[in-house]
């Protein structure tokens, strides 16, 4: 299989990513990793004349601290991010998630900047994301502006990232005292999988470590675009942790997927699915933040 | 398409080569270097059988450009035995009958090399997770785990 | 039962080994050729259509293509893998019957060339109605793919053997059972892939990733007009077959043409999409089975009727539906048998062998029944089997003769060796365990054409110096060990060790060999190994005893020394001639035994080069009636495995935890090689039980084309797997040798299907066993009680 032909750039600042990107408009992509790009490209689905190559930008490739919040750059690996140890508490959710992406090979190259921009329903990064509450960083002519992430995913491979901009960086609130995170990803194989379901859980608790302060569950493969569960948040706020708010809040969930039937599972099992993992996952993070 | 020039160190020697940006890292090392233990089996990175090390990291290397390779080591599985001394993967590889057609195995043995470069005594549990990117048809992966396991403690021993 | 062997039944290394751990080993791939050309193929995106025009004007004025075919510049004679149903051409003729189905081939100075070149031909097609399942393809007024076989009917079958209505009169408790499998890929790693050189003598040499080089040959032959022996076919090493490289490929066929067309060798490779669209894989079979049991547990009858879903050309389809009925008349006794068979074309890719050919999921439904039968009779699932299984010496009702049989140790092995008794009822829900029993043909009894035609012939010649012996075959080594295995059988069969002897294989020019499936190499290409051996011994000691002035019968070899039985013989004369002729080396014979070295060379002196040949072709085997020869072989291997499973009842994911198998091999001539057998048959019967499915759209376009989104199984899905070798000693075998390859997959779907049903009470009747399908049913069965 042979990729189509294109130009190749190597810009050393984001200011003269965004050049090149100002200059090719829609006929130039990002790569990083290449894990999708290339793929859809060999496949035909996308042939751009140019290639924007980030390897040659300081500071895309590090876990960052801006006053509150941990900025995670976009070139970090799945891998980098799963072996982290900066992802704590509730954070952890990005490690659990970039672990169960693909395989070592593909987490080795595969970054979570290109995961976010990709933008697939069942993405493995985007759904822990989501439940962290991650702001996409993007640099464009117009100067940079940040996006809450629920509202960057626009559908399957949709994104409000504009053909000139960039992503510079994921923001993420800071890793709390008490908070922790699960993940939970059904498909056939353990390995080399896209999930059929996937579900991120964070739990913030309260000093007393029983009372929910704050609880997120987010979706994949359930929606167009990885979701949020309002209904699941809103069953666990101020609840006392355990396994009956959790089994309110994956009944939420269910309710709020919008999944599809489709030749990889019917929509009446993904919802099904939704229920399990949702509890399984808000069961995890309920022991991950109490440090079990 | 301006060809770019690159520099590949590949198995300790350095390339500099000029490359097309659609080349592939797989692509330059079969083609360009007639290297070409590094076999191909489904181009989109699914199988595993393109693995090569780089910086010590096993990548799919259908899915590299070989522009993006520049400036890195990288190890295929002709760097692997020396001369005709077989690493101790290799070895137990042939020992254990976990070769049947082969083709997986250069990949195969690539990856559990990075493994055993950076974990010296894995369990099962971490043998199977280095190894859950190389597809192999053949063997059932059983023969291959216990010859991972093998040349693990071989090498410790040693 | 294992003989006093010296390298048989050893654990050797493999030959290819160390060539294929370090990345030396070539496949077709790494071949290099001056001036190749490469070649690419336009594929029909239509189900079904008529092709109104083809115009590949502006691709030939491309610069760098050339050569373009298509239906008009090839030959048209219908080619495929049985004669009786020759239904494909080398490029569609006015009409594509599949996605993917071949129109055009174009050779170019480069791939991309080659691809830009297909973007340029214009093809106008008439899209036609077509059908994509067995109901739409038998349905009246149905669209027809071919109007030789109308109906849809690819062949059709209908046989009874005993009286079947007798049979249940005698049963009290009958069961009809369906089940339906999945169409299934071969997941071998390394696509298809040919390069042909046409040279200017006139000759085609085709080197190929074929399991079956002397197929391709005559194919090859017949399609171009070229006689047999200008037609040459090399086989590299080969990335795994499995059945699907049984036959020529349109990589074969279009390479060899457009190499004569250019005179340039030309390399054509498949895309892993490509392969989905060739398909040639597992069919997809819809079984009913009625059986008939005593209230002892004795089967009486069964009727069976199974449908094969078979894509748009025959491919093996033929074999296959009698392999679906046939394979049913053993390892049970089974007095009367009726079945009725339909292999119907649709407007798919076409379906032809893989592992266990037609016999797997017909295995699985009957195994599964048998397990039902036993819970409504209260029996253990294993005492029920072994109440009913054939010994050695059985001859089942279709005239199929188990010469050797093992299947009571197997039962018994893996009873013993998965703690079955400890087990089997008394593990909690979720947790289940369930067992299966199978066997498979050694070698088909007769070839794919119709001839008396040797199916193997070998030549085993012993280096002038003496040391060493060239073994010859055409056999084809795809990854299974076959040239391992033939080296330790002329080991054996000499009296030398293994690492006397070299190996050349997968050549046509080396002999005639029907090729790698059936499971036929060890005991077919063992036994013309074993005959060329030991004609080569036969010959060296005749010399020598005439030489020591012994008789014949006092000599022997053994582990390549000159055993003399009786008094001592003086061979001092024959030593001080060896050690003159090698004056100054090191490492010559010394000792008080004749090496068989200095025998070797004494008997060149004598006799010249000393060529040993063998040949084998079974002998006249099965019934008189139709399709008699399907499922005929000197000799079957036989199995049964056991499957541990856990059971998410949340999720319905299944999760195989262990298997427990053993197998009946007659006799083991590399233990390691016939372990690995076993485990591969386990991991791809495993694939087929829990995840793998080839799916198609309306448009019958394939939805999963690659091996992201069609799974076999990672490593992480493989359980650990206890492999007992159980060696029954086969008269018919060399050294009693007889198959592990295919006999191996049978039991595995079933253990599966049976353990799910241990652990949840609920039984799987299609596959594969989806974590959906799991929970659906368990739902269903919720609701019905």
């Amino acid at each position: 299989m042979l990729l189509p032909r294109f130009s190749y750039h190597q810009p050393a600042s984001v200011a003269e990513a965004l050049e090149v990107l100002g200059q090719h408009g829609d006929q130039a992509a990002i790569i990083a990793g290449g894990t999708d790009l290339l793929v859809n490209m060999k496949h035909g689905k996308l042939a751009p004349r140019h290639l924007v190559g980030l390897e040659g930008i300081d500071g895309l490739e590090e876990i960052g601290a801006d006053n509150g919040s941990l900025v995670v750059g976009p070139r970090l690996t799945a891998s980098a991010l799963a072996a982290s140890g900066e992802l704590s508490g509730a954070a952890q959710a990005l490690a659990l998630g970039a672990a169960s992406l693909g395989s070592p090979q593909v987490r080795n190259r595969a970054t979570v900047g290109g995961n976010v921009c990709t933008a697939r329903p069942a993405a493995d990064m985007c759904v822990p994301l989501l439940v962290l509450g991650a702001k996409a960083l993007l640099a464009g002519p117009d100067g940079p502006r940040e996006l809450p992430l629920d509202e960057f995913f626009l559908g399957p491979g949709q994104t409000a990232k504009k053909p000139g901009e960039l992503l510079t960086g994921l923001s993420l609130p800071r890793p709390a005292e008490g908070s922790g995170a699960g993940y939970e990803k059904l498909g056939l194989r353990k390995a080399l999988e896209i999930a059929l379901v996937n579900v991120a859980a964070a739990i913030w608790l309260e000093p007393d470590g029983k009372t929910i302060k704050q609880a997120k569950v987010a979706l994949g493969a359930v929606a167009p675009v990885p979701m949020l569960s309002p209904g699941a948040e809103a069953a666990l706020t101020g609840q006392t942790a355990g396994e009956e708010a959790f089994a309110q809040a994956a009944e939420a969930a269910a309710t709020d997927a919008k999944p599809i039937s489709d030749h990889r599972g019917s929509a009446q099992y993904r919802r099904e699915v939704v229920q399990v993992l949702t509890r399984r996952a808000l069961g995890q993070a309920w022991q991950a933040a109490l440090g079990q | 398409m301006d060809k770019m020039r690159i520099v590949l160190t590949v198995n300790g020697q350095d390339h500099e080569l000029l490359a097309a940006p659609n080349r592939t890292l797989a692509q330059t090392l079969r083609e360009d270097l007639e290297l070409t233990g590094t076999k191909q089996g489904c181009e989109v990175g699914d199988c595993g059988s393109c693995t090569v090390l780089m910086d010590g990291e096993p990548v799919n290397s259908c899915l590299v450009l070989a522009v993006q390779a520049s400036g890195k080591a990288i190890t295929t599985i002709e760097g692997v035995a020396e001369g005709n001394q077989l690493h101790p993967v290799q070895d137990a590889m042939v020992e254990h009958g976990a070769v049947q057609c082969g083709f997986c195995t250069p990949g195969m043995v690539l990856s559990a090399v990075s493994l055993l470069d950076k974990v010296p005594d894995p369990g099962d549990g971490e043998i199977r997770q280095a190894l859950s990117g190389n597809l192999c048809r053949c063997t059932g992966y059983q023969k291959i785990v216990e010859a991972v396991q093998d040349a693990a403690s071989k090498m410790e021993r040693s | 039962m294992g003989g006093d062997y010296t390298v048989v039944g050893s654990r050797a290394r493999r030959l290819d080994g160390p060539e294929k751990v370090t990345g030396k080993a070539v496949y077709l791939d790494d071949m290099q050729f001056k001036g190749m050309l490469h070649g690419a193929i336009l594929q029909s995106p239509h189900a079904h259509a008529r092709i109104k025009s083809i115009d590949t004007s502006a691709a030939e004025a491309l610069p760098g293509v050339k050569a373009v075919l298509t239906a008009g510049n090839v030959p048209d004679t219908k080619y495929g893998v049985s004669p009786a149903r020759y239904d494909e051409n080398i490029l569609a003729i006015d009409r594509v019957r599949y996605v993917g189905d071949e129109v055009a081939a174009v050779a170019a100075v480069d791939l991309e060339t080659a691809h830009q070149a297909l973007e340029l031909i214009k093809v106008e097609y008439e899209p036609l109605p077509f059908v994509l399942d067995i109901d739409q393809a038998t349905a009246e007024g149905a669209p027809q793919l071919h109007q030789e076989y109308l109906g849809n009917l690819t062949a059709e079958v209908h046989q009874e053997f005993g009286e079947v209505a007798r049979g249940f009169a005698e049963s009290d408790l009958i069961r009809t059972d369906t089940f339906v499998n999945k169409r299934q890929d071969g997941g071998f790693i390394e696509p298809p892939r040919s390069v042909a050189v046409h040279d200017l003598s006139g000759n085609l040499t085709l080197y190929s990733s074929t399991q079956v080089p002397h197929y391709v040959q005559r194919t090859i032959a017949m399609l171009t007009g070229l006689s047999v022996g200008k037609v040459r076919v090399v086989k590299p090493y080969v990335g795994g077959g499995f059945g699907p490289k049984a036959s020529a490929s349109p990589c074969d066929i279009l390479s060899s043409l457009l190499s004569m067309k250019t005179g340039r060798p030309v390399k054509i490779a498949m895309s892993r999409e490509q392969v989905f669209l060739h398909c040639r894989a597992r069919h997809q079979f819809k079984h009913v089975m009625k059986t008939g049991y005593t209230k002892d547990g004795i089967i009486k009858a069964l009727e069976h009727t199974c449908y094969l879903e078979g894509g748009a050309y025959s491919s093996f389809g033929i074999a296959t539906v009698y392999y679906a009925g046939s394979l049913l008349a053993a390892p049970y006794r089974l007095p009367h048998m009726k079945y009725d068979g339909y292999r119907v074309y649709t407007n798919k890719p076409a379906c032809g062998a893989q592992r266990g050919h037609g016999g797997v999921a017909a295995r699985a439904c009957f195994e599964q029944q048998m397990d039902l039968v036993a819970e409504e009779l209260g029996m253990d699932p294993i005492e029920l089997r072994l109440k009913n299984i054939m010994e050695t010496g059985d001859v089942s009702c279709n005239d199929l003769s188990m010469s050797s049989l093992g299947m009571k140790e197997c039962l018994e092995a893996v009873q013993g060796g998965s703690d079955w008794n400890a087990k089997k009822g008394k593990l909690p829900p979720g947790k289940g365990i369930g067992m299966a029993a199978g066997f498979f043909v050694s070698g088909a009894g007769y070839p794919i054409y119709r001839s008396e035609t040797f199916h193997c012939t070998v030549t085993i010649k012993v280096q002038e110096d003496g040391g060493t012996v060239l073994v010859k075959t055409a056999a084809a080594e795809i990854g299974q060990g076959s040239d391992t295995t033939m080296a330790m059988i002329a080991a054996e069969a000499i009296g030398i060790p293994l690492e006397a002897v070299r190996l050349v294989s997968g050549d046509t020019d080396y002999g005639i060999d029907l090729g790698a499936y059936s499971s036929r190499t060890t005991l077919m290409t063992g036994h013309a190994t074993r005959e060329a051996g030991e004609q080569v011994k036969e010959m060296i000691l005749t010399a020598l005893a005439g030489e020591l002035g012994v008789e014949r019968e006092r000599l022997d070899i053994k582990d390549g020394v000159v055993e003399i039985k009786g008094e001592a013989v003086d061979f001092g004369p024959l030593r001080t001639k060896y050690l003159k002729e090698h004056r100054g080396w090191g490492g010559m014979p010394s000792g008080d035994k004749l090496t068989f070295t200095e025998a070797a060379r004494m008997a060149y002196l004598k006799l010249g080069t000393i060529v040993g040949t063998g040949k084998y072709k079974p002998p006249v085997l099965g019934g008189k009636f139709k399709g008699a020869a399907v499922g005929t072989s000197p000799a079957y291997g036989c199995s049964a495995q056991v499957a541990e499973v856990t059971v998410d009842l949340e999720t319905g994911q299944v999760t195989v935890d262990n298997i427990t198998d053993a197998h009946d091999c007659g006799q083991a001539i590399n233990l390691t090689s016939v372990e690995a057998q076993m485990e591969g048959s386990v991991s791809m019967g495993l694939g087929e039980a829990m995840f793998e499915e080839v799916k198609f759209d309306d448009q019958g376009r394939v939805l999963n084309p690659s091996l992201g989104e069609y799974h076999i199984p990672t490593v992480l899905d493989m359980p650990r797997m206890r492999c007992i070798v159980v060696e029954s000693g086969e008269p018919n075998g060399p050294f009693g040798a007889k198959e592990v390859g295919e006999g191996a997959i049978m039991p595995t779907i079933p253990a599966i299907l049976n353990a799910v049903h241990d652990a949840t009470g609920v039984t799987i009747t299609e596959l594969p066993i989806t974590p959906e399908r799991v929970l659906m049913a368990l739902k269903q069965k919720k609701r019905d009680e």
